[in-house]
């Protein structure tokens, strides 16, 4: 009987729950035995039936555990041998609401493939894609607007005044495989029912080859793209328009070949031009006014100056990379996935060093998109070739959650309202995954 | 006897450890040879170097031999003799002398008379009767009374007690060596030697002779065999006998059965007996492990049934012998992985294309060539489904189909970056087409460049010319029409010059095109057999046509022949030049692939058996050391191809991976692949209508 009771007490393990969750949602901190054989699952139900007996109205709800800044993602007594730690004392506990998509919205329907998603804006969503429009989509639910002018697909687009209106109207860039990036303006007070279409006011040609990123500036005042033809380049969004009014005959009337109507168009050039890679720049970032990362299919990433266009730090991954983003603690870190199924997180601050701190590697194709949570330090989402998108949390190695809801390819994702994912892809739809909950 | 006694006399002269038998040798050693020299050895070996250093002085034999009858005159003839006292002188004349010495010892005896014998046995019984009192003895002989003197009487006890009879004698002299004569000057015996001495003997011969005879006749034997004992050790090991070492056939010993135990008696004790219930047992195991042997018990040996197995172990025992291998297999014992070539792991020699990511789906039919464009941007594949398609290699999208209505053979997309045309084999002709891809520029000038002016009028002598440069207006190009069916297509590097090859042209069978010019010629009059493909070299003005046997190598500028490379294969498919233009690999029908190294030989440095089936095409990469071959086997190889810089180094060859994937389909598998310009990867064109995209 003693050595059943020892058994019986091996298998057991004191915990205390604690939470930076509001008082509700906050359980008794006095410590319990719980049995070790438990996972997530049954942690979340013991949290739950606690918060149930001192709230009765409680409503009960997945929730996921920290220990010393580890998911819990394994049966108890494994994660404590796997990581060392001693089942004797009694462990700390820390859960959160657990982080993954609660309801699929009905999927917004386009002409194409929907190459290129922008969600900084929370109630337009921005997408491009292959027939050369960008669409405007209010509230995920219609398009209001339809952004015309390119002659080839859309790569990327952008919102330039993210979230933030003036004098009623929201400005958009988007890039293009015509070699042409293009600046519209659309008024937010758009009645709905109808799907307006609007010309660019102004076309920023210059490239050589087709536009595979672009990136603003966090003070909205200048537009980074990267090209296919090696070069990054810069452009101002305001101003420079007198350079505009001197555009020369011909390339005004090889403009409006290529797109009839708009005679008001007006054309800017580059700010300066960033060289250094010597293949195709597949993504750029833009986290701080000084600095641009840039990731290309020479395998690397490099650090830019925005004000010198020096060349400040780079690194080779071995891999042609196709997306890049930054985020992360204070936005330094950098998480790029390219032509291989692994999605690494790198941190540029530390020095001497090349590997990656982190790689989640649960995709079965090429990475097309990587974003971080515009607010959470730790979770980021990225979008394969294998039509998944997956929920990421630096603190675990497995995914927090994968999206099936394509049926091809996922060209863009992107984050919406922090709390949820919109994804677009091969199968001309873009999907949106509401209900993330990040606290 | 004289040890004791030396005790009980201490006035003895300390003459010395005086061993028995020696005194009494001494008078009688200069006439006998025999003990003397036994003597004289005794000496030797005692004190030679003593008696070497006193060689001329005269020795105490030799010395009494001189004194005693001096002393003999000198000594009273009878003095009383007294016990204990010590005599300097003894009696030795005529009969006394011999009585006395007859009495003493039994030695004497012997050497004395047998006449004698009895007298002296009784007078010595009368002297030791006497001895207490006087000394007289009764001579017998002469009839008197012989009063003994007192130092004849100590001369008697000396010789009673075994010493010499006078005290002063050394026995143990040192040795003069009478018959050394080293340095003496003459020999012993100065007689010459007898003749017969250095004559062989005859009878010795005779005998001689006799016992060859003898032996050659088998009557005398040497080497008598031992008597073997005809038993041996029944359960010994057997496998080191000599009789096992035979000639040929090496023997091997049959395995032994073990000793038999008291259970295999046939009395054993009862503890041996398995009960019924075990033998029910053993016959619900297997046969295996079944024992093989049951005991039982018998009243008497006489009741042992025989053994009911005899005739089948016989019989098995027979088939054994029967079936017997005859000849033992002599087996190397090699590891067959210290017969592998050392090669460099493949993880050092990445990256190379390991695992599909991309499909690119569209084509109706089997895609029998793709060509990547000069930046990676894009490739373009032809199909039998009669379409050119242009796709976008990022996303695997299909950009654009050109529906040119027959069968595409070959597609070769121009290497300048500055021309995005299209080289297509379309049904029996060549097609220029314009990709529109790239910048307006780039599309103005490509639109001037694929525009046929006026048809320059040809010889009407000639027959029908080789080619005719037609514009195409249905796709903005240009149609090259061939006298007879073209195959393959190849641009040059700078992307101006191409080349199409007409497998039935005979003497205008490859020929040589200009784009700017529009202008076509056929330099190449005589080839030895078909040829197959035909291909510039990367830097130089070569220029290499692939026949079904041969590689011809051409320089440009001289128009010769400068090398011919014999593959050795049945047919050749298909060839690749190494972007540093020295290295040339050949794939043929037979899955066969030739590296050739021009400046090592004409003959292949490697032949690579790898493929099961016709090898469709061979590629170089044009940065990595890789290059691969795709074959109807539905597989493409991919293999690590580094040339050296150093001409002592010969390329090495590492085959890397084998891709898999792609479907057979109308029994063709893989028809072409094409490695990405920049990135490591591969493209494979199957006969699935499908083209897949290999990532490192």
């Amino acid at each position: 009987a003693a050595a059943a009771m020892d058994a019986d007490a091996s298998r057991q393990v004191r915990v205390r729950f604690v939470t930076k969750l509001p008082p509700p949602l906050r359980a008794p901190p006095t410590a319990i035995a719980v049995p070790a054989e438990l996972s997530r699952m049954g942690l979340s139900e013991i949290v739950n039936s606690l918060l149930l007996s001192a709230e009765p109205d409680h409503q009960a709800q997945p929730f996921d555990f920290i220990v010393d800044g580890e998911l819990v993602r394994m049966p108890l007594h494994q994660f404590l041998l796997a990581k060392g730690i001693s089942a004797e004392r009694v462990l700390e506990l820390e859960y959160i609401k657990a982080v993954a998509p609660r309801k699929q919205e009905p999927p917004l329907p386009h002409d194409d493939w929907v190459s290129a998603v922008d969600g900084s804006n929370p109630s337009f969503i921005l997408t491009g894609c292959y027939d050369g429009l960008a669409r405007i989509w209010k509230d995920a639910a219609e398009c209001t607007q339809v952004l015309e002018g390119h002659s080839g697909a859309i790569t990327s687009a952008s919102f330039i005044n993210k979230g933030v209106e003036t004098d009623g109207s929201l400005h958009v860039v988007t890039g293009s495989k015509d070699r042409s990036l293009r600046l519209f303006k659309f008024d937010t007070s758009v009645t709905i029912g109808s799907s307006k279409r609007i010309g660019a006011y102004k076309i920023l040609p210059g490239h050589t080859s087709s536009i595979q990123s672009i990136a603003v500036d966090p003070s909205r005042n200048m537009i980074c793209s990267a090209s296919w033809d090696t070069t990054i380049k810069l452009w101002a969004v305001e101003g420079s328009e007198e350079d505009s009014d001197t555009v020369s005959v011909k390339k005004r009337r090889m403009n409006s070949d290529a797109s009839g109507p708009e005679e008001s168009q007006l054309e800017g050039s580059a700010s300066s031009t960033l060289l250094g890679h010597t293949q195709c720049v597949s993504s750029v970032a833009w986290p701080e006014q000084r600095t641009i990362y840039s990731a290309s299919w020479d395998h690397s990433v490099r650090q830019w100056d925005a004000q010198t266009g020096r060349e400040t730090w780079n690194m080779f991954c071995g891999k042609a990379l196709n997306c890049l983003d930054c985020g992360g603690e204070g936005s330094s870190l950098i998480a790029a996935g390219g032509s291989d199924p692994v999605l690494r997180v790198w941190d540029p601050r530390k020095p001497g060093t090349t590997a990656p701190i982190f790689q989640f590697s649960s995709h079965s194709s090429w990475i097309s998109a990587c974003k971080w949570h515009p607010s959470s330090w730790f979770h980021l989402i990225s979008s394969s070739f294998d039509g998944k998108v997956m929920l990421w949390d630096l603190r675990t190695a497995w995914p927090l959650a994968s999206v099936d809801s394509h049926k091809d390819k996922v060209l863009c994702a992107d984050w919406w309202k922090g709390d949820s994912v919109i994804s677009g892809g091969a199968d001309s739809k873009l999907c949106i995954s509401s209900g993330v909950e990040i606290a | 006897w004289g040890a004791p006694m030396e005790k009980t006399r201490p006035r003895s002269p300390p003459a010395g450890r005086t061993p028995p038998t020696s005194p009494p040798t001494t008078r009688r050693g200069a006439t006998a040879p025999g003990p003397r020299t036994t003597t004289t050895t005794r000496h030797r070996c005692r004190s030679r170097t003593v008696a070497r250093a006193l060689a001329p002085t005269p020795t105490p034999t030799a010395w009494r031999r001189r004194m005693m009858p001096r002393r003999k005159r000198a000594t009273p003839p009878r003095t009383r003799l007294r016990r204990g006292t010590p005599s300097g002188t003894c009696r030795s004349s005529g009969t006394r002398t011999r009585s006395t010495s007859v009495t003493t010892s039994q030695r004497g005896r012997s050497r004395s008379g047998t006449g004698r014998a009895e007298s002296t046995a009784s007078s010595a019984a009368k002297i030791t009767m006497m001895t207490g009192t006087r000394l007289k003895i009764w001579d017998d002989y002469n009839a008197e009374e012989v009063k003994i003197t007192k130092e004849e009487a100590k001369i008697i006890s000396r010789m009673m007690k075994g010493k010499t009879p006078h005290a002063n004698v050394d026995p143990y002299p040192d040795y003069v060596d009478w018959f050394e004569y080293a340095d003496k000057g003459h020999p012993l015996s100065n007689a010459p030697e007898p003749k017969r001495r250095f004559v062989p003997s005859k009878w010795e011969q005779k005998k001689v002779v006799k016992l060859v005879r003898a032996i050659r006749k088998g009557w005398i034997k040497f080497d008598k065999p031992k008597d073997e004992p005809n038993y041996y050790l029944l359960w010994g090991d057997d496998t080191d006998t000599a009789d096992n070492k035979r000639q040929g056939l090496s023997y091997i010993p049959a395995p032994k059965p073990n000793l038999p135990g008291h259970e295999e008696s046939y009395n054993p004790s009862v503890e041996y007996i398995p009960t019924q219930e075990e033998i029910d047992n053993y016959q619900l195991m297997y046969e295996e492990d079944r024992p093989k042997f049951i005991p039982r018990r018998f009243e008497s040996l006489r009741s042992v049934p025989a053994y009911e197995k005899a005739l089948r172990e016989g019989f098995d025992r027979c088939l054994d012998l029967y079936l017997c291998p005859r000849t033992r297999k002599k087996r190397i014992n090699i590891d067959p992985e210290s017969l592998k070539p050392k090669l460099p792991s493949k993880k050092d020699l990445r990256p190379y294309p390991r695992t599909c990511y991309l499909e690119f789906k569209g084509h109706g039919g089997p895609v029998t060539s793709l060509s990547v464009e000069a930046t990676g941007q894009w490739i373009a594949s032809g199909s039998s489904d009669g379409t050119i398609r242009v796709w976008e290699v990022e996303t695997g999208r299909c950009l654009k189909v050109f529906n040119v209505g027959a069968d595409v053979h070959h597609i070769s997309w121009n290497p300048s970056p500055e021309r995005p045309i299209l080289a297509a084999i379309v049904g029996r002709d060549l097609l220029l087409l314009n990709a529109e891809v790239g910048d307006e520029e780039t599309q103005v000038r490509t639109k001037e460049l694929l525009h046929v002016g006026e048809p320059t009028p040809e010889d009407d002598g000639d027959k029908k010319p080789a080619v005719r440069w037609v514009n195409n207006d249905k796709f903005d190009g240009i149609t090259l029409i061939h006298h007879r069916a073209a195959s393959t297509v190849e641009w040059h590097s700078k992307g101006d010059y191409f080349t199409t090859v007409v497998p039935t042209g005979e003497s205008r069978a490859v020929l040589l095109h200009q784009l700017s010019k529009k202008h076509s010629h056929h330099p190449f009059r005589k080839l030895p057999g078909l040829p197959v493909a035909a291909v510039f070299h990367p830097t130089q003005k070569m220029f290499f046509v692939a026949t079904k046997k041969f590689v011809q190598v051409y320089d440009l500028q001289k128009a010769e022949v400068v090398k011919k490379l014999e593959s050795g294969l049945r047919e050749i498919s298909s060839i690749s030049i190494h972007p540093g233009g020295d290295n040339v690999i050949v794939g043929s029908k037979d899955g066969k692939l030739c590296w050739f190294d021009t400046d090592l030989s004409t003959r292949p440095y490697k032949m690579l058996k790898n493929h099961s089936k016709d090898i469709t095409s061979v590629t170089f990469h044009r940065r990595y050391p890789l290059f691969a071959s795709s074959s109807e086997d539905c597989t493409a190889h991919v293999f690590h191809g580094m040339v050296y810089a150093d001409l002592n180094q010969n390329p090495l060859i590492v085959p890397l991976e084998i891709l898999r994937g792609h479907l057979s389909s109308d029994r063709r598998g893989v028809l072409d692949c094409k490695f990405h310009p920049r990135q490591p990867w591969l493209f494979t064109a199957g006969a699935d209508s499908m083209i897949r995209l290999y990532c490192d």
